[in-house]
């Protein structure tokens, strides 16, 4: 079995690692690189937990092998705080209680975060096909979506 | 833990050298379906010693209008596809499709060439894609090859491909005037569903009303996608007004059970088919209607 030499960017920072040829990017991120907000469920890409953003999509990262992903650039939960200041869905999710275990959440955010590069101003019906792979087992939906809603809200008053 | 040696290509020279060069070779682009396989360690797997990913390979990643054909990279993502205006306009019913599959996520790496290689009796893109008469080309070192996606397919799960040769493009051809297309799919939840059945119906209908050139193209309904010719020619020269879709319905019924056999989910499917035809049918002459 080879090793493979891979070199990517992790939320603006650009690593060198060797890989196995079966390692995910999942595996990568948690065990590799100790980011551990990205949270592996289901391993088959139908949770979401374990959601990424990778060149400015959201993709499930168990379902992804790191050799795969030379000189992409990976965006995880760790790397939307940006100066000890949490993003916007982050702070919006606190404050509508879009959280109960908090499994789902790192993929949740991830996928609204990719929902907002490419369409700052979504539908509540964008927002729900946004969210359509990620499952949350105990809160339900409607606060989360309320959340991104109130980012969506906030940027339009801002011009 | 399945093991494996990695490869990549960023070219499909390099891609096609490695197909002749090695044997038992997996070849992996969106890893949707084949990294779900081996984290499974799926029977349906066969062996394989090496891993070529081709995903990054740029050459396979175009939509382009060819005289009176789309060409399609099979790198093509299924969520590029729902977004390209090429697609839009002329074949709105792979968007459809293309829309049912999977998730966002999912979405944002599945692709094309993967569904049809992939070639699941559930592949959302293939009934819409035979019934737009979509052709691949194969290409190995040897040359280039294309064949009707209808008789690439050559089982559940199976292809025709050959161990050295790459899916390197898609091509349909555009439809004429007074085409009209439907796909319709039933799941077991509304997201990230894997087809229970599903119908693409392409069909074209003349000034007086009249259906021909119907294509009809069931998913999960047969071992493998494939046309219903009896439905088809019962559907054309019917005329809109007063096609009986309670005949086309036990037609198409029939016409999957003279496939399938009595299955343990035939009782279920077969009124499910109608169903489908029915809607896409109805929604077609709605259409058509609206249009006048």
């Amino acid at each position: 079995m080879n090793k493979i030499t891979v070199t990517f960017i992790v939320n603006g920072k650009e690593v060198t690692l060797e890989v196995q040829p079966q390692e995910r990017l999942i595996d990568t991120l948690r065990e590799q690189l100790k980011l551990t907000g990205t949270k592996e469920g289901c391993s088959v890409g139908e949770c979401g937990a374990c959601t990424v953003i990778l060149d400015g999509k959201a993709v499930p990262s168990c379902l992804i092998l790191t050799g795969q992903i030379g000189g992409s650039e990976v965006l995880t939960i760790e790397g939307l705080e940006v100066d000890g200041k949490l993003d916007p869905l982050q702070q919006a999710f606190i404050n509508h209680h879009a959280i109960q275990c908090g499994f789902c959440t790192p993929g949740m955010l991830m996928s609204a975060k990719a929902l907002l590069i490419h369409n700052p101003h979504p539908s509540r019906e964008e927002i729900k096909t946004a969210l359509e792979g990620n499952l949350c087992r105990c809160t339900g939906y409607e606060q989360i979506i309320e959340a991104i809603e109130s980012v969506v809200k906030n940027k339009k008053e801002i011009p | 833990m399945i093991s494996y040696e990695f490869l990549t290509s960023k070219k499909i020279e390099e891609a096609l050298d490695y197909l002749d060069k090695f044997s038992k070779v997996q070849i992996l682009a969106g890893g949707t379906d084949l990294l779900v396989n081996i984290h499974r360690e799926s029977p349906r797997l066969p062996p394989f010693d090496y891993l070529l990913d081709i995903s990054k390979i740029p050459e396979l990643k175009f939509i382009t209008l060819v005289k009176n054909f789309i060409e399609i990279g099979p790198l093509v993502t299924h969520s590029r596809l729902i977004s390209e205006p090429l697609i839009k306009d002329n074949f709105p019913v792979l968007i459809e499709a293309a829309n049912t599959i999977g998730s966002t996520q999912i979405r944002n790496r599945g692709t094309i060439g993967g569904n049809i290689v992939n070639a699941s009796p559930a592949a959302d893109l293939l009934p819409p894609l035979i019934a737009l008469r979509a052709e691949v080309e194969l290409t190995s070192r040897k040359g280039k090859r294309a064949l009707p996606l209808e008789e690439f397919l050559a089982g559940p799960y199976k292809t025709k491909i050959q161990p050295n040769e790459l899916l390197t493009k898609i091509r349909i051809p555009l439809l004429g005037d007074n085409y009209y297309t439907d796909f319709q799919k039933i799941g077991r939840r509304k997201a990230l569903s894997i087809a229970r059945l599903s119908l693409a119906l392409v069909t074209k209908i003349d000034k007086e009303g009249i259906f021909n050139d119907t294509r009809v193209v069931p998913g999960s309904a047969t071992p493998y996608p494939q046309s219903f010719p009896k439905t088809e020619k019962a559907i054309n020269g019917k005329s809109i007004f007063n096609i009986d879709l309670e005949e086309i319905g036990e037609i198409v019924s029939k016409e999957m059970v003279s496939v399938t056999g009595e299955r343990w989910s035939t009782p279920y499917k077969k009124s499910a088919i109608a169903t489908l035809i029915k809607r896409a049918l109805g929604k077609i002459v709605e259409e058509v209607k609206t249009n006048e």
